[in-house]
């Protein structure tokens, strides 16, 4: 029984930490959400040089060759300093489906220069209507000979202004449901999009509307099955919510620590309102969601890691806690704040905002409980009603 | 990360589970056998079993091999916990004995006390309980009030202790009392080895909201101890319960594996009861519910083994333990509380009328809420947690 990162894994951590303190930690974020990029673009520089891009990438293309739980402790710090950007859909998401489902000449194109740091993904999954069900994909990219001609509107595109590609999800075939639906790599360089930004409560993501309008692409750009890239999808989407889980519950360190750290020194009637057990035992009940959370989330990563029997249930239902978790702790941790904690000035809102945006990002709550009760073997004959 | 057990710890589960097949009572593993006449009944009963345990070698595992222990592991006592667990063993009657007063003898007893004790803790022969609470002194134990006041090598001991739990049965008593009033109120208690059987001390039982008695208020009028009967030095008694606390080196492990059982067992029970011909399972809202619990639960289990981690790799546990106390005791209290209400109006029928297994569910969820408030309140591990672990302020008054 060992249930700890090792020795290695949380030496990672450090050269992060220490390497974002040097930085401020969320001071990329509120120079981001200023419209300054060049702090975002330097310390993506930095993270790459640390190693961080490479981690889960094969050594065939230039990576180190390690699983989801090395990943872990670096997806922490970032949730921790609220990074801006697509570290995560890049290594969690793209980088899986690619190791996976990739052909050869995709890895060779793609893998390598996400290792180094100068490519980012993003994914373009939701359209107006907000569906994450595949019958809300109705992006068409009609099959012509080699080439595909793509029609359609993407929503709620995470910082499409920062990635050179975007994993889409396109209708190759009439098919129904699921059936027919297909994932898609598209190049920013090399296809007609057009952009428009979208106002996200969370300033540190940006997200955009993308449409294409006749928008020729090579049928080289599909990625996994063709009309079956749904289930491609969820493969995955299982190492993105073990990833996401981790990212969470470094941020959620953070609110502990930010709300600890304030009721020791804020006082009020003559003393710490750390000694209010109205503050303390708060605090508790927020140092207990961290903790189940990070177990959740660890044990996740390990199962994914592992092949376990159980992963899938212990991804969704990591997720499902981990989401809400943050939520909860982090609107604890402005009231606990006071008056301060209600202004722009104080980070407690930044988190309070990050918490929403990952609430129901990339599948809604209600998906996710279906997800951890098929899993469970509690929905038998009803399958079909799981949707991610 | 490692969630396995070794092939040692495995050939230990196969030798207990073995014994365990072979030695409990016929019909206890299927679930068929009797319940007790009255709590005198239970009492015989469990000191017969705390006997087969001690025959085959099984009482305390953790203790050294020269006082009748195995030196078993950390990790072994967790698959024991876990084993006894499955097949729901009999409770430990001398757990207090087990637990706490053997391993606090064994540190910083006499040789004469030693030599007394020890053997008949361990065969069950001499069954102990704990007289730490007093009308007046709960969570705050500094406050007791129990006095021992000294005659020649005798000491006279006055006072109320209550809640005590075996104390109908016991032979002994771990108890604490005011030997000296300093302005620390933690200075001046004695701990002292009672023989619960002398005219001094007088038990009358508590009906506990479950119908069951397990607990007792013990009146001490001019009860009697001797020097002898002491642990550690007079006025020093504070160190000695201190010490007793580092002893449960597993800690809360028997309570988070049965928390985990009555989970499974509460998707049983979703499976087989039906509403309207459809199982309880199929209705979205409960089965929402069981996620939850799942989730938590899963946990739970999760949060102790990552504290156990910490505790091989430390050697001694941590504060954590409250922790685990917290979470286990707040969420079974939680299942149990949802096993009934799921059952609809029919959820208040009790004992032999109940529609599900026996009354298990009634009657755990009764019990549980002792659970949030014996070996310390819910309220109590959130001021440890919060002080020990995240080093907010003490509470006033302390
Ligand atoms: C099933 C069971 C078995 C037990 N067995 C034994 C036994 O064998 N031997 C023995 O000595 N005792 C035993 N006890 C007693 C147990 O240890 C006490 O009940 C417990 O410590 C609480 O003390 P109290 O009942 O006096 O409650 P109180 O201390 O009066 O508490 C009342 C309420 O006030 C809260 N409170 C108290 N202080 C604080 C504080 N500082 N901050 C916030 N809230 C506070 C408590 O959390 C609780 O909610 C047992 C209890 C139970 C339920």
């Amino acid at each position: 029984m060992d249930f700890s990162l090792n020795q290695e894994q949380e030496m990672f951590r450090g050269y992060v930490r220490k390497y974002l303190d040097s930085v401020g930690q969320t001071k990329t974020a509120r120079e981001y959400i200023k419209g300054d990029r060049e702090s975002l673009q330097s310390l993506q520089t930095g993270l790459a040089e640390l190693g961080c891009c490479s981690i889960n990438i094969s050594e065939n293309y230039g990576g180190m060759g390690l699983g989801a739980l090395d990943l872990v402790p670096v997806l922490e710090e970032t949730g921790r300093a609220l990074l801006p950007g697509l570290y995560l859909e890049t290594n969690a998401l793209a980088v899986p489906l690619l190791e996976k489902f990739g052909t050869e000449e995709q890895k060779e194109k793609y893998l390598p220069n996400i290792s180094n740091g100068t490519s980012f993904f993003s994914i373009a999954w939701l359209e107006p209507g907000g569906s994450y069900h595949p019958a809300g994909i109705t992006f068409t990219a009609e099959i012509e000979k080699d080439q595909l001609n793509l029609n359609g509107v993407k929503t709620l595109v995470p910082d499409a202004e920062l990635a050179d590609h975007f994993i889409v999800l396109v209708r190759t075939s009439n098919g129904k449901d699921k059936d027919g639906i297909s994932l898609l790599i598209i190049d920013r360089s090399e296809a007609n999009l057009t952009m428009r930004a979208q106002k996200n409560m969370d300033e540190t993501r940006q997200l955009a509307q993308l449409t294409c309008t006749n928008t020729e692409i090579s049928m080289t750009q599909i990625l996994g099955p063709l009309h079956q890239g749904w289930d491609a999808l969820q493969e995955g989407l299982l190492s993105f919510n073990a990833a996401l889980c981790a990212v969470i519950v470094g941020a959620m360190e953070k609110v502990v620590e930010m709300a600890t750290e304030y009721a020791k020194i804020r006082e009020q009637f003559g003393q710490p309102i750390g000694r209010f057990q109205a503050i303390k035992h708060r605090i508790v009940d927020m140092k207990m969601d961290l903790e189940t959370a990070r177990s959740l989330a660890y044990y996740a990563n390990w199962a994914l890691d592992s092949d376990a029997e159980d992963c899938i249930q212990a991804i969704s239902c990591a997720r499902l806690f981990a989401t809400e978790a943050f939520a909860r702790i982090s609107d604890h941790n402005i009231q606990i704040h006071g008056g301060i904690g209600f202004t722009e000035e104080m980070d407690c809102h930044l988190y309070v905002k990050r918490a929403r945006f990952y609430e129901n990002y990339l599948g809604t709550t209600e998906q996710y409980y279906n997800q951890a009760a098929a899993a469970l073997g509690w929905l038998d004959n009803k399958a079909s009603k799981v949707l991610v | 990360m490692d969630f396995s057990f070794t092939p040692k710890e495995e050939e230990f589960r196969q030798e207990l589970r073995t014994w365990l097949e072979e030695n409990l009572p016929e019909g206890w593993i299927g679930g068929t056998r009797e319940v007790y006449k009255d709590e005198y009944e239970k009492a015989a009963f469990l000191r017969s079993w705390q006997r087969k345990l001690y025959a085959g070698g099984w009482a305390a595992i953790a203790w050294p091999k020269k006082y009748g222990g195995r030196e078993a592991t950390l990790m072994e006592e967790i698959v024991y916990q876990q084993e006894m667990v499955k097949v729901k063993a009999p409770a430990l009657v001398n757990y207090v004995g087990i637990h706490m007063v053997g391993p606090t003898l064994m540190q910083i007893g006499t040789e004469e006390q030693k030599l007394r004790y020890i053997e008949k803790i361990l065969s069950g022969e001499e069954v102990w309980c704990q007289g730490y609470s007093e009308p007046n002194a709960g969570s705050d134990l500094s406050a007791v009030q129990t006095s021992a006041v000294k005659d020649g090598d005798r000491w006279i001991i006055n006072g109320q202790k209550v809640w005590t739990s075996f104390g109908h049965v016991a032979d002994r008593c771990f108890l604490i009392a005011r030997t000296n009033h300093f302005e620390k109120k933690h200075k001046g208690i004695t701990v002292f080895l009672l023989d619960m059987d002398q005219p001094g001390v007088e038990t009358k039982p508590i009906i506990q909201m479950d119908g069951q008695h397990d607990f007792n208020e013990v009146y001490l009028n001019n009860a009697v101890a001797y020097d002898t009967e002491i642990v550690g030095e007079v006025d020093e008694g504070w160190r000695v319960m201190m010490a007793l606390l580092m002893f449960e080196r597993s800690g809360i492990g028997g309570q988070v594996f049965t928390l985990e059982q009555q989970f499974n067992e509460l998707v049983a029970m979703t499976k087989d009861l039906k509403e309207d011909n459809e199982p309880l399972l199929d209705n979205p809202l409960i089965r929402k519910t069981m996620i939850d619990l799942y989730t938590r639960s899963r946990g739970s289990l999760l949060n102790y083994y990552r504290n156990l981690t910490k505790t091989l790799k430390n050697g001694r546990p941590g504060a954590e333990g409250s922790m685990d106390k917290l979470m286990v005791s707040e969420l079974t209290k939680e299942l149990l509380s949802k096993s009934i209400s799921i059952q609809g109006h029919q959820g208040v029928l009790w004992k032999e009328d109940a529609i599900s297994s026996n009354s298990y569910w009634q009657d755990n969820f009764l019990y549980s809420f002792g659970q949030t408030i014996g070996g310390g309140t819910s309220e109590i591990q959130k001021n440890t947690i919060a002080e020990r672990i995240l080093g907010l302020p003490k509470d006033m008054g302390r």
